[in-house]
Protein backbone atom coordinates (compact mmCIF):
# COMPACT_ATOMS: atom_id res chain seq x y z
CA UNK A 1 0.00 0.00 0.00
CA UNK A 2 2.67 2.74 0.85
CA UNK A 3 5.15 3.95 -1.55
CA UNK A 4 9.09 4.06 -1.67
CA UNK A 5 9.26 7.59 -1.28
CA UNK A 6 6.13 9.19 -0.06
CA UNK A 7 5.85 12.59 -1.45
CA UNK A 8 6.41 15.67 1.19
CA UNK A 9 2.84 16.13 1.46
CA UNK A 10 1.66 12.61 2.30
CA UNK A 11 4.52 12.62 4.99
CA UNK A 12 3.82 15.58 6.13
CA UNK A 13 -0.23 14.44 6.27
CA UNK A 14 1.06 10.86 7.95
CA UNK A 15 3.15 13.19 10.66
CA UNK A 16 0.34 14.95 11.76
CA UNK A 17 -2.11 12.04 12.00
CA UNK A 18 0.50 10.28 14.20
CA UNK A 19 0.71 13.43 16.63
CA UNK A 20 -2.83 13.52 16.80
CA UNK A 21 -2.69 9.97 17.73
CA UNK A 22 -0.46 10.06 20.66
CA UNK A 23 -1.73 13.59 21.87
CA UNK A 24 -4.98 11.69 22.32
CA UNK A 25 -4.07 9.32 24.50
CA UNK A 26 -5.62 6.22 23.34
CA UNK A 27 -3.16 4.43 22.31
CA UNK A 28 -1.68 1.38 24.02
CA UNK A 29 2.13 1.82 24.68
CA UNK A 30 3.45 -0.44 22.34
CA UNK A 31 1.95 0.95 19.74
CA UNK A 32 2.39 4.57 20.93
CA UNK A 33 6.47 3.87 20.84
CA UNK A 34 6.07 2.70 16.96
CA UNK A 35 3.88 5.77 16.36
CA UNK A 36 7.05 7.75 18.23
CA UNK A 37 9.76 6.08 16.29
CA UNK A 38 7.74 6.24 12.70
CA UNK A 39 7.01 10.16 13.67
CA UNK A 40 10.41 10.99 14.33
CA UNK A 41 11.31 9.33 11.01
CA UNK A 42 8.62 11.49 9.30
CA UNK A 43 9.69 14.65 10.68
CA UNK A 44 13.42 14.06 9.92
CA UNK A 45 12.18 13.24 6.15
CA UNK A 46 10.33 16.73 5.55
CA UNK A 47 12.98 18.77 7.09
CA UNK A 48 15.64 17.04 4.90
CA UNK A 49 12.88 18.15 1.91
CA UNK A 50 12.47 21.41 3.28
CA UNK A 51 16.51 21.84 3.16
CA UNK A 52 17.25 20.68 -0.08
CA UNK A 53 14.49 22.48 -1.67
CA UNK A 54 15.81 25.33 -0.22
CA UNK A 55 19.39 25.04 -1.08
CA UNK A 56 18.38 24.48 -4.67
CA UNK A 57 16.96 27.48 -5.29
CA UNK A 58 19.78 29.90 -3.42
CA UNK A 59 22.12 27.70 -5.65
CA UNK A 60 19.96 28.99 -8.93
CA UNK A 61 20.04 31.98 -7.63
CA UNK A 62 23.83 32.48 -7.06
CA UNK A 63 24.37 30.92 -10.17
CA UNK A 64 22.39 33.94 -12.23
CA UNK A 65 23.47 36.52 -9.54
CA UNK A 66 20.53 37.44 -8.43
CA UNK A 67 20.55 39.21 -4.84
CA UNK A 68 18.27 37.83 -2.19
CA UNK A 69 14.93 39.00 -1.49
CA UNK A 70 14.16 41.41 1.33
CA UNK B 1 -20.84 100.41 -75.65
CA UNK B 2 -19.93 103.87 -76.46
CA UNK B 3 -17.78 105.84 -73.84
CA UNK B 4 -19.85 108.42 -71.73
CA UNK B 5 -19.54 111.90 -72.47
CA UNK B 6 -18.77 114.30 -69.61
CA UNK B 7 -17.42 117.18 -68.82
CA UNK B 8 -17.31 119.50 -65.34
CA UNK B 9 -20.47 121.84 -67.14
CA UNK B 10 -22.02 118.68 -68.39
CA UNK B 11 -21.73 115.80 -65.63
CA UNK B 12 -23.79 112.26 -66.35
CA UNK B 13 -25.79 111.84 -63.20
CA UNK B 14 -24.62 109.18 -60.73
CA UNK B 15 -27.42 106.50 -61.28
CA UNK B 16 -25.61 106.67 -65.04
CA UNK B 17 -22.79 106.44 -64.30
CA UNK B 18 -23.67 103.17 -62.12
CA UNK B 19 -25.82 101.40 -64.73
CA UNK B 20 -23.00 101.60 -67.48
CA UNK B 21 -20.55 99.77 -64.92
CA UNK B 22 -23.17 97.59 -64.04
CA UNK B 23 -23.87 96.91 -68.00
CA UNK B 24 -19.64 96.54 -68.40
CA UNK B 25 -19.15 94.50 -65.49
CA UNK B 26 -22.43 91.80 -66.17
CA UNK B 27 -21.05 91.36 -69.82
CA UNK B 28 -18.76 89.40 -68.57
CA UNK B 29 -21.31 86.50 -67.91
CA UNK B 30 -20.78 83.13 -66.19
CA UNK B 31 -17.54 81.89 -66.15
CA UNK B 32 -16.02 78.74 -64.47
CA UNK B 33 -13.38 79.97 -62.21
CA UNK B 34 -10.89 77.24 -60.10
CA UNK B 35 -9.56 78.10 -56.51
CA UNK B 36 -9.59 77.41 -53.21
CA UNK B 37 -12.60 77.08 -50.67
CA UNK B 38 -11.03 78.82 -47.87
CA UNK B 39 -14.15 79.45 -46.35
CA UNK B 40 -17.33 78.64 -46.06
CA UNK B 41 -20.34 80.17 -43.70
CA UNK B 42 -23.20 78.00 -44.26
CA UNK B 43 -26.05 79.91 -42.13
CA UNK B 44 -28.86 77.45 -41.34
CA UNK B 45 -32.19 78.88 -41.81
CA UNK B 46 -30.72 80.62 -44.44
CA UNK B 47 -31.02 81.35 -47.68
CA UNK B 48 -27.76 82.86 -49.24
CA UNK B 49 -24.42 81.59 -47.67
CA UNK B 50 -21.00 83.11 -48.46
CA UNK B 51 -17.73 81.03 -49.20
CA UNK B 52 -14.42 83.15 -49.77
CA UNK B 53 -12.82 81.80 -53.07
CA UNK B 54 -8.44 82.09 -53.22
CA UNK B 55 -5.93 82.02 -55.42
CA UNK B 56 -3.12 80.88 -53.95
CA UNK B 57 -0.69 81.80 -56.97
CA UNK B 58 -1.51 85.06 -57.19
CA UNK B 59 -2.95 85.91 -53.51
CA UNK B 60 -6.06 87.04 -54.43
CA UNK B 61 -9.00 86.13 -52.90
CA UNK B 62 -13.22 87.26 -53.34
CA UNK B 63 -16.19 86.93 -51.59
CA UNK B 64 -19.06 84.23 -53.25
CA UNK B 65 -22.45 84.00 -52.67
CA UNK B 66 -24.46 80.78 -53.19
CA UNK B 67 -27.79 79.32 -52.39
CA UNK B 68 -28.22 76.66 -50.45
CA UNK B 69 -29.09 75.07 -53.40
CA UNK B 70 -25.94 75.25 -55.06
CA UNK B 71 -24.58 74.09 -52.16
CA UNK B 72 -26.37 70.60 -51.61
CA UNK B 73 -25.54 70.13 -55.27
CA UNK B 74 -21.73 70.56 -54.45
CA UNK B 75 -21.43 67.49 -52.96
CA UNK B 76 -18.58 66.92 -50.15
CA UNK B 77 -16.67 70.09 -49.98
CA UNK B 78 -14.61 71.01 -47.15
CA UNK B 79 -12.71 74.18 -46.46
CA UNK B 80 -9.30 74.08 -47.72
CA UNK B 81 -10.48 71.73 -50.94
CA UNK B 82 -9.52 72.45 -54.58
CA UNK B 83 -13.31 73.59 -56.10
CA UNK B 84 -13.95 74.76 -59.38
CA UNK B 85 -17.17 77.43 -59.56
CA UNK B 86 -18.90 79.28 -62.01
CA UNK B 87 -19.47 82.85 -60.80
CA UNK B 88 -21.04 85.38 -62.29
CA UNK B 89 -19.96 89.24 -61.53
CA UNK B 90 -23.06 91.57 -60.29
CA UNK B 91 -23.12 94.99 -59.51
CA UNK B 92 -25.54 96.27 -57.52
CA UNK B 93 -27.18 99.56 -58.35
CA UNK B 94 -27.86 101.04 -55.09
CA UNK B 95 -24.60 101.67 -54.00
CA UNK B 96 -22.08 100.35 -56.77
CA UNK B 97 -20.84 96.88 -54.29
CA UNK B 98 -19.90 94.57 -56.27
CA UNK B 99 -20.01 90.50 -55.55
CA UNK B 100 -19.79 87.51 -57.01
CA UNK B 101 -22.71 84.98 -57.75
CA UNK B 102 -22.17 80.93 -57.79
CA UNK B 103 -24.82 79.08 -59.64
CA UNK B 104 -22.60 75.60 -59.52
CA UNK B 105 -19.82 74.26 -57.53
CA UNK B 106 -18.12 71.57 -57.51
CA UNK B 107 -14.76 69.65 -55.78
CA UNK B 108 -11.74 69.79 -58.48
CA UNK B 109 -8.71 67.80 -58.82
CA UNK B 110 -7.77 66.49 -55.63
CA UNK B 111 -10.34 67.81 -54.03
CA UNK B 112 -13.16 65.55 -56.61
CA UNK B 113 -10.33 62.94 -55.87
CA UNK B 114 -11.24 63.21 -52.00
CA UNK B 115 -14.56 63.19 -52.39
CA UNK B 116 -14.67 60.04 -54.52
CA UNK B 117 -12.40 58.46 -51.97
CA UNK B 118 -15.09 59.90 -48.83
CA UNK B 119 -17.91 58.48 -50.69
CA UNK B 120 -16.05 54.83 -51.16
CA UNK B 121 -15.36 54.94 -47.14
CA UNK B 122 -18.52 55.09 -46.52
CA UNK B 123 -20.03 52.60 -48.88
CA UNK B 124 -17.36 49.71 -47.79
CA UNK B 125 -18.29 51.14 -43.91
CA UNK B 126 -21.93 50.00 -44.34
CA UNK B 127 -20.91 46.98 -45.83
CA UNK B 128 -18.94 46.17 -42.35
CA UNK B 129 -15.23 45.64 -44.02
CA UNK B 130 -13.83 48.12 -41.28
CA UNK B 131 -15.81 46.43 -38.35
CA UNK B 132 -13.89 46.16 -34.90
CA UNK B 133 -14.73 42.52 -34.36
CA UNK B 134 -13.77 41.60 -37.46
CA UNK B 135 -10.39 42.63 -37.05
CA UNK B 136 -7.42 39.77 -36.28
CA UNK B 137 -4.99 39.88 -33.59
CA UNK B 138 -1.36 40.11 -33.95
CA UNK B 139 0.85 37.15 -33.39
CA UNK B 140 3.16 37.56 -30.52
CA UNK B 141 6.08 36.63 -32.34
CA UNK B 142 5.68 35.52 -36.30
CA UNK B 143 7.15 32.53 -37.27
CA UNK B 144 7.92 35.25 -40.33
CA UNK B 145 6.72 38.81 -41.70
CA UNK B 146 5.96 39.19 -44.84
CA UNK B 147 6.65 42.69 -46.39
CA UNK B 148 4.85 44.51 -49.09
CA UNK B 149 7.06 47.66 -50.05
CA UNK B 150 9.17 49.52 -52.35
CA UNK B 151 12.40 47.91 -53.81
CA UNK B 152 15.11 49.98 -51.98
CA UNK B 153 12.83 52.26 -50.54
CA UNK B 154 12.81 54.23 -47.27
CA UNK B 155 9.90 52.35 -45.60
CA UNK B 156 11.86 48.69 -46.52
CA UNK B 157 14.80 50.13 -44.30
CA UNK B 158 13.07 51.25 -41.60
CA UNK B 159 10.63 48.16 -40.94
CA UNK B 160 13.88 45.96 -41.15
CA UNK B 161 16.08 47.96 -38.96
CA UNK B 162 13.66 48.79 -36.42
CA UNK B 163 12.50 45.34 -36.08
CA UNK B 164 15.79 43.90 -36.49
CA UNK B 165 17.08 45.88 -33.83
CA UNK B 166 14.37 44.51 -31.47
CA UNK B 167 14.29 40.88 -32.48
CA UNK B 168 17.55 39.82 -33.92
CA UNK B 169 16.34 36.63 -35.16
CA UNK B 170 13.45 38.00 -36.71
CA UNK B 171 12.54 36.98 -40.63
CA UNK B 172 11.53 38.68 -43.17
CA UNK B 173 9.78 37.56 -46.63
CA UNK B 174 9.71 40.76 -48.98
CA UNK B 175 7.49 41.55 -52.16
CA UNK B 176 8.31 44.32 -53.66
CA UNK B 177 6.02 46.34 -55.56
CA UNK B 178 5.71 49.66 -57.50
CA UNK B 179 3.95 51.54 -54.34
CA UNK B 180 2.45 54.60 -56.37
CA UNK B 181 0.73 55.45 -59.80
CA UNK B 182 0.76 53.11 -62.71
CA UNK B 183 0.41 49.12 -61.88
CA UNK B 184 0.71 49.99 -57.77
CA UNK B 185 -2.75 48.57 -57.05
CA UNK B 186 -1.92 45.06 -58.96
CA UNK B 187 1.64 44.40 -57.86
CA UNK B 188 0.13 45.41 -53.87
CA UNK B 189 -3.01 43.06 -54.74
CA UNK B 190 -0.45 39.73 -56.17
CA UNK B 191 2.17 40.45 -53.51
CA UNK B 192 -0.79 40.51 -50.76
CA UNK B 193 -1.85 36.55 -52.25
CA UNK B 194 1.40 35.26 -52.39
CA UNK B 195 2.59 35.93 -49.00
CA UNK B 196 -1.32 34.84 -47.65
CA UNK B 197 -0.47 31.48 -49.32
CA UNK B 198 2.93 31.48 -47.14
CA UNK B 199 2.36 29.11 -44.72
CA UNK B 200 5.26 30.83 -42.16
CA UNK B 201 3.65 34.14 -42.64
CA UNK B 202 1.93 35.17 -40.11
CA UNK B 203 1.77 38.60 -40.28
CA UNK B 204 1.35 41.60 -43.65
CA UNK B 205 3.34 44.50 -43.62
CA UNK B 206 2.30 47.17 -46.71
CA UNK B 207 4.59 50.04 -45.94
CA UNK B 208 5.61 53.42 -47.61
CA UNK B 209 6.56 56.84 -46.93
CA UNK B 210 5.10 59.97 -47.37
CA UNK B 211 2.94 61.44 -50.42
CA UNK B 212 0.37 63.42 -51.77
CA UNK B 213 -2.82 62.45 -52.26
CA UNK B 214 -2.51 61.51 -55.93
CA UNK B 215 0.29 58.92 -54.19
CA UNK B 216 -1.50 57.58 -52.12
CA UNK B 217 -4.55 57.03 -54.43
CA UNK B 218 -3.85 52.93 -54.58
CA UNK B 219 -4.49 52.57 -51.15
CA UNK B 220 -7.99 53.83 -51.06
CA UNK B 221 -8.76 51.37 -54.05
CA UNK B 222 -11.82 49.64 -54.15
CA UNK B 223 -10.07 46.08 -55.19
CA UNK B 224 -7.01 46.81 -52.92
CA UNK B 225 -9.16 47.21 -49.92
CA UNK B 226 -11.34 44.30 -50.54
CA UNK B 227 -8.27 41.89 -50.94
CA UNK B 228 -7.13 42.79 -48.03
CA UNK B 229 -10.27 42.12 -46.22
CA UNK B 230 -10.43 38.53 -47.51
CA UNK B 231 -6.65 38.41 -46.47
CA UNK B 232 -6.77 35.26 -43.92
CA UNK B 233 -2.90 36.62 -42.50
CA UNK B 234 -3.39 39.98 -40.55
CA UNK B 235 -2.35 43.22 -42.79
CA UNK B 236 -0.49 45.39 -40.75
CA UNK B 237 -1.35 48.95 -43.31
CA UNK B 238 1.66 51.06 -42.43
CA UNK B 239 0.79 54.30 -45.39
CA UNK B 240 2.01 57.39 -45.48
CA UNK B 241 2.59 59.89 -42.21
CA UNK B 242 0.37 60.28 -39.62
CA UNK B 243 -2.19 62.64 -41.04
CA UNK B 244 -2.62 60.21 -43.95
CA UNK B 245 -6.01 58.24 -43.88
CA UNK B 246 -6.43 55.98 -47.31
CA UNK B 247 -8.83 53.82 -47.11
CA UNK B 248 -6.20 50.23 -46.28
CA UNK B 249 -5.96 52.05 -42.75
CA UNK B 250 -9.30 51.26 -42.10
CA UNK B 251 -9.91 47.81 -43.60
CA UNK B 252 -6.88 46.71 -42.27
CA UNK B 253 -6.57 44.59 -39.06
CA UNK B 254 -3.62 47.29 -37.30
CA UNK B 255 -3.11 50.32 -38.52
CA UNK B 256 0.63 52.05 -37.90
CA UNK B 257 1.27 55.42 -38.21
CA UNK B 258 4.58 55.25 -40.13
CA UNK B 259 7.00 51.84 -40.94
CA UNK B 260 8.70 52.66 -38.25
CA UNK B 261 5.61 52.10 -35.72
CA UNK B 262 4.83 49.26 -37.69
CA UNK B 263 7.72 47.06 -36.91
CA UNK B 264 7.27 48.01 -33.23
CA UNK B 265 3.88 46.22 -33.53
CA UNK B 266 4.75 43.15 -35.66
CA UNK B 267 7.88 41.92 -33.00
CA UNK B 268 8.28 42.47 -29.39
CA UNK B 269 11.08 43.48 -27.41
CA UNK B 270 13.83 41.46 -27.20
CA UNK B 271 15.63 43.25 -24.18
CA UNK B 272 11.95 44.04 -22.62
CA UNK B 273 11.10 40.29 -22.83
CA UNK B 274 14.08 39.35 -21.22
CA UNK B 275 14.02 41.80 -18.68
CA UNK B 276 10.29 40.29 -17.99
CA UNK B 277 11.13 36.72 -17.70
CA UNK B 278 13.74 38.17 -15.09
CA UNK B 279 11.13 39.25 -13.02
CA UNK B 280 9.22 36.54 -13.03
CA UNK B 281 11.98 34.10 -12.08
CA UNK B 282 12.70 36.27 -9.22
CA UNK B 283 9.17 36.44 -8.19
CA UNK B 284 8.38 32.85 -8.45
CA UNK B 285 11.93 32.51 -6.47
CA UNK B 286 10.47 34.72 -3.79
CA UNK B 287 7.29 32.77 -3.47
CA UNK B 288 8.76 29.71 -3.31
CA UNK B 289 11.39 30.53 -0.67
CA UNK B 290 8.27 32.22 1.38
CA UNK B 291 6.67 28.77 1.02
CA UNK B 292 9.62 26.76 1.93
CA UNK B 293 9.82 29.23 5.25
CA UNK B 294 6.13 28.48 6.52
CA UNK B 295 6.11 24.71 5.87
CA UNK B 296 9.79 25.15 7.81
CA UNK B 297 8.36 26.94 10.70
CA UNK B 298 5.10 24.65 10.37
CA UNK B 299 7.61 21.39 10.65
CA UNK B 300 9.40 23.19 13.63
CA UNK B 301 5.57 23.66 15.59
CA UNK B 302 4.97 19.82 14.64
CA UNK B 303 8.10 18.60 16.11
CA UNK B 304 8.19 20.61 19.26
CA UNK B 305 5.00 18.86 20.65
CA UNK B 306 5.31 16.89 23.76
CA UNK B 307 4.32 13.78 22.26
CA UNK B 308 7.61 14.22 19.72
CA UNK B 309 9.82 16.59 21.72
CA UNK B 310 9.56 14.82 25.10
CA UNK B 311 8.35 11.53 24.07
CA UNK B 312 9.09 9.86 27.89
CA UNK B 313 6.31 12.28 29.89
CA UNK B 314 4.06 9.09 28.76
CA UNK B 315 6.39 6.47 29.61
CA UNK B 316 6.74 8.12 33.02
CA UNK B 317 3.25 7.83 33.03
CA UNK B 318 3.30 4.51 32.84
CA UNK B 319 6.36 3.84 35.79
CA UNK B 320 4.52 5.52 37.95
CA UNK B 321 1.68 3.89 37.40
CA UNK B 322 3.59 0.63 37.53
CA UNK B 323 5.22 2.01 40.38
CA UNK B 324 2.31 2.38 42.24
CA UNK B 325 1.15 -1.52 41.31
CA UNK B 326 3.95 -2.91 42.48
CA UNK B 327 3.83 -1.05 45.96
CA UNK B 328 -0.05 -2.22 46.69
CA UNK B 329 1.20 -5.75 45.80
CA UNK B 330 4.02 -5.41 48.06
CA UNK B 331 1.44 -4.10 50.79
CA UNK B 332 -1.11 -6.37 50.34
CA UNK B 333 1.72 -9.54 50.05
CA UNK B 334 2.69 -8.15 53.54
CA UNK B 335 -0.26 -7.82 54.69
CA UNK B 336 -1.37 -11.32 54.16
CA UNK B 337 1.92 -12.87 55.61
CA UNK B 338 1.16 -10.80 58.82
CA UNK B 339 -2.26 -12.63 58.45
CA UNK B 340 -0.91 -16.08 58.03
CA UNK B 341 1.72 -15.45 60.85
CA UNK B 342 -0.81 -14.14 63.38
CA UNK B 343 -3.03 -17.33 62.88
CA UNK B 344 -0.24 -19.44 62.93
CA UNK B 345 1.27 -18.58 66.24
CA UNK B 346 -2.07 -18.38 67.67
CA UNK B 347 -2.72 -21.98 66.54
CA UNK B 348 0.58 -22.97 67.97
CA UNK B 349 -0.89 -21.79 71.46
CA UNK B 350 -4.22 -24.19 70.99
CA UNK B 351 -1.95 -26.87 70.15
CA UNK B 352 0.38 -26.63 72.61
CA UNK B 353 -2.56 -26.43 75.18
CA UNK B 354 -4.33 -29.24 74.31
CA UNK B 355 -0.87 -31.71 74.21
CA UNK B 356 -0.08 -34.48 76.78
CA UNK B 357 3.51 -32.87 77.52
CA UNK B 358 2.11 -30.93 80.40
CA UNK B 359 -0.03 -33.92 82.22
CA UNK B 360 2.97 -35.77 81.80
CA UNK B 361 5.16 -33.57 83.16
CA UNK B 362 2.78 -33.76 86.34
CA UNK B 363 3.97 -37.31 86.77
CA UNK B 364 1.34 -39.34 84.76
CA UNK B 365 2.47 -41.66 82.30
CA UNK B 366 1.26 -42.86 79.18
CA UNK B 367 1.05 -46.58 79.13
CA UNK B 368 1.08 -48.80 76.14
CA UNK B 369 0.77 -52.29 74.74
CA UNK B 370 3.23 -53.92 72.48
CA UNK B 371 1.10 -53.21 69.71
CA UNK B 372 1.83 -49.35 70.52
CA UNK B 373 -2.13 -49.33 71.49
CA UNK B 374 -2.85 -47.16 74.89
CA UNK B 375 -3.75 -49.54 78.05
CA UNK B 376 -6.87 -47.39 78.87
CA UNK B 377 -8.01 -50.85 80.95
CA UNK B 378 -7.17 -53.36 83.36
CA UNK B 379 -9.00 -56.10 80.56
CA UNK B 380 -6.24 -55.03 78.11
CA UNK B 381 -3.47 -56.38 80.17
CA UNK B 382 -2.49 -59.81 81.72
CA UNK B 383 0.32 -60.32 84.64
CA UNK B 384 3.27 -60.94 82.85
CA UNK B 385 2.62 -58.37 79.49
CA UNK B 386 5.68 -56.04 78.54
CA UNK B 387 4.16 -52.71 78.54
CA UNK B 388 5.88 -49.21 77.44
CA UNK B 389 5.52 -46.96 79.70
CA UNK B 390 6.15 -42.77 78.15
CA UNK B 391 6.83 -40.25 80.78
CA UNK B 392 7.62 -36.92 80.48
CA UNK B 393 11.37 -37.11 79.53
CA UNK B 394 11.68 -40.73 77.89
CA UNK B 395 10.07 -44.30 77.64
CA UNK B 396 10.07 -47.64 80.28
CA UNK B 397 9.72 -51.16 79.39
CA UNK B 398 7.54 -52.50 82.05
CA UNK B 399 6.29 -55.75 83.27
CA UNK B 400 2.92 -55.91 84.63
CA UNK B 401 3.18 -57.74 87.79
CA UNK B 402 -0.09 -57.31 89.45
CA UNK B 403 -3.09 -56.11 88.40
CA UNK B 404 -5.81 -54.31 90.65
CA UNK B 405 -9.07 -53.64 89.82
CA UNK B 406 -9.62 -50.04 91.04
CA UNK B 407 -12.96 -49.83 93.75
CA UNK B 408 -15.57 -47.22 93.63
CA UNK B 409 -14.71 -45.73 96.46
CA UNK B 410 -11.31 -45.38 96.20
CA UNK B 411 -10.14 -41.71 95.51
Amino acid sequence: MAEQHPSYEQARQRLIEVVQLLESGSVPLSTAMELWQEGEALARSCQEWLDGARSRIEETREGIGESPAE
Amino acid sequence: MPPLSSSPEQPQPLRAVLAATKGWVERLGSVWVSGQLIELKRRSGGVTHFLTLRDPLAEVSVQVTASTQVLDAAGPIAEGMEVVALVRPTVWSRNGSLSFECSDLRASGEGRLLAAIEQRKRMLQAEGLFDRQLKKPLPFLPAAIGLITGQDSAAERDVLEVATDRWPGVRFVTRYAVMQGQGCVEQVRDALAALDREASVDVIVIARGGGSVQDLLPFSDESLVRAVFACRTPVVSAIGHEPDTPILDLVADVRAATPTDAAKRVVPDAADERQRVRQAGTRVRDAMLRLLDREAHGLQAMRSRPVLADPTGALDVHATQLRDLRARATRAAAARVREEAGWVSHTISRVRALSPQATLQRGYAILSGSDGAAVESIAAVAEGDDLLAMIADGTLHARVTHVQRRKETDG
